[in-house]
């Protein structure tokens, strides 16, 4: 079949319409189509979804243009699952809502904290049940390096007893409940 | 639990205590601020959260076999204004727990120097305070606590972030000491600019008693940490000690120096101001709080004997609006107050210059001319 516009190329694409209850099939070809309309590009990248289909049917991707924003998103744009709190509320509010935002705007405190405190990194006490977690961590840490020493010495034997007191270590580490990595 | 007991007088017993730095320090203050992982901040939580929080605190706090003291227990909400207004001017609770209309409560132990705040900012705050300079004491007693409750609760502690704060300038620590200092020479010289200007350099702030907005007030200052996080708990203390000697030795340096030099118009300065507190008859905050200072001072110097401190920390705390009217028992109006204000110091003062010849007289009567 023959584009019905350009009348050269071969149609490749239908296009059904409907008006006043009676159905009308167009045959382009993609050059044309694409001319008509611009959410043919669209079709390829399958599944599309209603919103997608209607912003290109009207000529503004904008879903497109979120998704390119929030990639390299300020932390303005990230938002706490647990309290709703954006990083801008925080910066207009001066406090956070809840303990979760420390844990959703953790890349961009140190910053914060390197301002404001002696640093971003806390050296001081801890309650009891995370403190046997953190002297765990650390000697699996320090394990870790022993290990990493011995390997490059070729002290096979040695590496492999260390790496058996590690792993022990994170399993007693799993058992308290403490994040391994 | 009655708070009539806790309103009654306006310095608890264990501000009655007398040691080297008493002619400067008045009190020492640690607070602990914490919250409980899996709950919003005060800032944004439903009442429900609240409620939920103030059970897990209040039955952590009377249900420890670790704490020896008991707590009464008391919720902001039933509180009258001014019962409120008088914990705030008693450093009991902050003027933002007072504030509180649904949410929040307050434990005291007996003596009142250990106050507990839940739901303020944040979740807990352990507020412990003792007579003079005596900062490991005051923090020893807060650490004891919050040892006691963090196993009962699940406290939001993160390894890099330490303990969870509603405001950024908690994180880490949580822990804020305060020495509430009288400084009356080193402002009058001019050097407390100065002074304020170091400290802020150091991470540390300085603020009046009597809230914002009042740093000169009765030439009292706190002086606080800033940073809580990056530094331990005995790096904090022992800057905030510190910096307090040395703030100590200046004040005696300088009360010295001005003692040499003008002995003379100091003593009459301070007399004047004894005249006044015995005589008037109307007293603005401002002036009543100027005279204390300057008849503290003369006590501090020996340059007056017969009044205790106590009795003048007791006037300090006193003579604030909450008390005056506790005192009154009525509301009064501003220019009221500053009738009884004048009143009740001269009452508080009188006993203890009776025996003085230079004052005389057999009663308050004997006074009017």
């Amino acid at each position: 079949m023959i584009c019905e516009h350009c009348k050269q190329r071969n149609a490749t694409v239908t296009v059904t319409q409907v008006q006043n209850s009676q159905k009308m099939e167009h045959h382009y070809c993609d050059v044309c189509a694409s001319q008509f309309h611009p959410f043919h590009a669209e079709f390829k990248q399958e599944p599309v979804s209603i919103q997608q289909l209607l912003s290109n049917w009207f000529g503004s991707p904008t879903w497109q243009q979120k998704v390119g924003e929030k990639q390299q998103a300020p932390p303005q744009q990230q938002t706490c699952t647990y309290c709703g709190f954006t990083y801008k509320r925080f910066l207009k509010e001066g406090k956070f809502g809840c303990p979760s935002c420390y844990d959703t705007f953790a890349e961009h405190l140190p910053k914060l904290f390197n301002r404001i405190q002696a640093g971003p990194q806390h050296i001081g006490k801890m309650p009891g049940a995370h403190s046997n977690v953190y002297v765990v961590k650390k000697q699996i840490e320090d394990i870790r390096k022993r290990m990493k020493d011995a390997v490059d010495e070729e002290q096979f034997e040695e590496a492999a007893k260390l790496r058996d007191e590690a792993k022990e270590l994170e399993n007693q580490l799993q058992f308290e409940g403490g994040d391994v990595s | 639990m009655m708070i009539e007991p806790f309103l009654e007088s306006a310095t608890p017993v264990w501000m009655h205590v007398e040691d080297d730095y008493s002619d400067i320090v008045i009190s020492t203050r640690i607070r602990l601020a914490r919250n409980l992982d899996g709950y919003r901040f005060p800032l944004v939580f439903s009442e429900d959260e609240a409620l939920q929080v103030e059970q897990a605190v209040t039955h952590a706090i009377q249900d420890s076999s670790k704490l020896l003291e008991r707590y009464s227990y008391f919720a902001i909400k039933d509180l009258t204004p001014l019962q409120r207004q008088i914990l705030v001017e008693k450093h009991l609770i902050s003027p933002q727990l007072a504030k509180k209309e649904l949410v929040g409560s307050m434990l005291l132990s007996e003596d009142e120097s250990i106050s507990i705040m839940v739901n303020e900012e944040d979740h807990l705050r352990i507020q412990c305070m003792t007579a003079s300079f005596q900062l490991q004491k005051a923090y020893e007693q807060a650490n004891k606590i919050d040892r006691a409750l963090e196993g009962a609760l699940p406290y939001a502690f993160r390894d890099n972030f330490g303990y969870l704060t509603s405001c950024p300038t908690n994180i880490g620590t949580g822990l804020r000491a305060s020495v509430m200092m009288h400084l009356p020479v080193l402002t009058l010289t001019g050097q407390m600019n100065q002074i304020i200007n170091a400290m802020t350099r150091l991470g540390m702030t300085v603020r009046g008693i009597y809230g914002e907005g009042s740093e000169n007030l009765g030439n009292v200052y706190q002086v606080s940490n800033q940073i809580t996080l990056g530094k331990t708990e005995d790096d904090i203390l022992a800057d905030i000690q510190s910096v307090a000697e040395k703030i100590i030795q200046k004040e005696r340096q300088a009360r010295g120096k001005l003692m040499d030099k003008a002995e003379l118009a100091l003593e009459d300065r301070i007399y004047r101001a004894l005249g006044t507190l015995t005589h008037a008859r109307i007293l603005t905050s401002e002036e009543a709080a100027t005279c204390l200072s300057n008849v503290r001072l003369g006590v501090d110097l020996k340059l007056i004997d017969g009044i205790k401190a106590a009795t003048l920390n007791e006037c300090i705390v006193c003579m604030q609006p909450g008390f005056l009217q506790h005192y009154a028992g009525e509301a009064l109006p501003p220019s009221e107050r500053d009738r009884v204000r004048a009143k009740m110091l001269r009452e508080a003062l009188f006993q203890e210059t009776l025996s003085k010849p230079t004052i005389g007289g057999k009663g308050e009567d004997s006074y009017d001319v």
